[in-house]
């Protein structure tokens, strides 16, 4: 028992240990939240190219090249893409990790949110968009006022799920050297040369963080259930 | 009001119409019967443009729908009503807000002034009390009645049913056939596509029989049905009457 304390003590607490704990979650907190932003607004922006080309049949250019997006950014790993972004399009400047790793992330949620908000608007019966052209709403504003609200609804648990992905997905952020919650760990490992407890640490603090944001989506799940019942 | 001529819809190699020539005076009430697969109800939207016809023309209000822009067809269906089978109400709003969207939305009516006009929507309707439910908490009936109400809101020159209640059950087709009737009984202009015999023969002031894409034979109730002269139509209501 004195024995665990000891290797708990030498592991987190000598030199202060524990920080690189609490920095790489402020670091992986951080990219998550706002790749999770630039995804959602990206990705929204790719699912109305999307939706709007297979209703109507306009904006073929467009949807084109948004096709191209999605197929090469969910046909190649993200840590790919990271690489990619930081030693290739990056390679000649000085640039923040961290905004790398914000827009590595990001780029690649957006891909997945756009077929998440894609099928949600695909999933609203084509009566909705009839009714409201033959009350005069023209594509723009039936889209706005009656299919998106119930589309974005219909989603919410979906994206709730993506940003919990996206929460995990960015422990490859130590290929880039940035030091996040998974390289933090890796690093006492590699100063103490004890590696059970700084990686069972990391491992649980991404549990708590994925079980705290499951419980917040199952609970949303259960609110827009409710709401559906009247 | 609104003139037809020589309507024609085809998906890819199916014919659905055959060219469809017909004319709807301000204050008529067409009702529209045939067998189902006859293009009635792709007839019926063609009128306000849900379908886009294959040829021919629709002058409503001396403008062709089929050549007007865009922007200008919009315009156009704020002055045709329309209902549907499945009523399409927006499930995310209540009643009330059901029946103010596109007003508002549009420009037309303040937010006060489209309340104003909606609870008297409702209360014609006969759902006054309803304003705040949403549509899931209502019978399929009251459905069909506020999909009614949300389009009258829109004070439109022509109301165009289809098949208003086809998807209700039984006990419920009567309070949204007497609303038609109260309506028709006011003047609005009205093109409904039914199965009711007994509403058309009512309420009708001509019956159009489409089969096969084509308008087989049309004529007022009385004649339509005591002496129906195409075989196909004294073969239908021989079957459905």
């Amino acid at each position: 028992m004195s024995d665990l304390m000891d290797k708990i003590h030498s592991t987190f607490i000598e030199g202060d240990r524990w920080k690189y704990l609490t920095n790489g979650l402020k670091t992986t907190l951080i990219i998550t939240f706002f790749a999770v932003l630039l995804g959602m607004v990206l990705g929204f922006l790719i699912a109305i190219v999307r939706a709007t080309h297979d209703k109507t049949g306009k904006m073929k250019i467009a949807n084109f090249f948004a096709k191209i997006y999605l197929t090469v950014i969910r046909g190649t790993p993200v840590m790919v893409q990271l690489l990619i972004i930081y030693y290739v399009i990056f390679a000649s400047v000085r640039i923040d990790k961290t905004f790398v790793g914000i827009l590595a992330f990001g780029l690649n949620s957006a891909a997945y949110v756009a077929e998440i908000f894609r099928s949600g608007i695909m999933s609203i019966d084509n009566g909705q968009f009839e009714a409201g052209a033959s009350l005069g709403l023209n594509y723009r504003k039936t889209m706005m006022y009656i299919i998106m609200p119930q589309a974005f609804k219909n989603v919410l648990p979906a994206l709730g799920n993506e940003c919990i992905v996206l929460l995990k997905e960015t422990s490859v952020a130590g290929y880039i050297a940035l030091e996040d919650l998974t390289k933090g760990g890796d690093i006492i490992r590699s100063v103490t040369y004890e590696a059970f407890l700084p990686l069972i640490a990391v491992a649980l603090i991404y549990l708590i963080i994925v079980m705290f944001l499951t419980m917040l989506v199952s609970r949303l799940e259960r609110r827009l259930a409710k709401s559906d019942r009247g | 009001m609104i003139e037809v001529n020589d309507l024609k819809k085809s998906f890819g190699d199916l014919h659905i119409l055959k060219g469809i020539t017909t004319k709807i005076e301000k204050g008529e009430k067409v009702v529209v019967i045939g067998p189902s697969g006859s293009g009635k109800s792709t007839f019926l939207r063609c009128l306000n443009r849900l379908e886009q016809p294959t040829s021919g023309s629709i002058i409503f209000e001396g403008e062709d729908l089929t050549k007007a822009s865009e922007k200008r067809l919009y315009e156009i269906r704020e002055k045709m009503g329309m209902v549907f089978q499945h009523f399409h109400l927006f499930p995310h709003l209540s009643i009330i807000r059901n029946l103010t969207l596109a007003p508002v939305k549009l420009g037309l009516m303040s937010q006060a002034e489209a309340e104003k006009s909606a609870r008297a929507m409702l209360k014609k309707v006969g759902l006054a009390d309803k304003e705040n439910a949403f549509p899931n908490q209502l019978s399929g009936g009251q459905k069909q009645r506020i999909a009614i109400a949300r389009a009258l809101v829109m004070n439109p020159d022509v109301m165009l049913f289809d098949e208003p209640t086809s998807a209700l059950d039984p006990e419920m087709v009567g309070e949204v056939l007497n609303l038609m009737k109260q309506l028709a009984d006011e003047g609005m202009t009205m093109v409904v596509v039914t199965h009711e015999m007994g509403f058309a023969r009512e309420v009708a002031s001509r019956v159009v029989f489409i089969d096969q894409g084509v308008i087989a034979e049309e004529n007022t109730p009385e004649e339509f049905f005591t002496n129906p002269q195409n075989p196909r139509l004294q073969q239908f209501l021989s079957k459905v009457l």
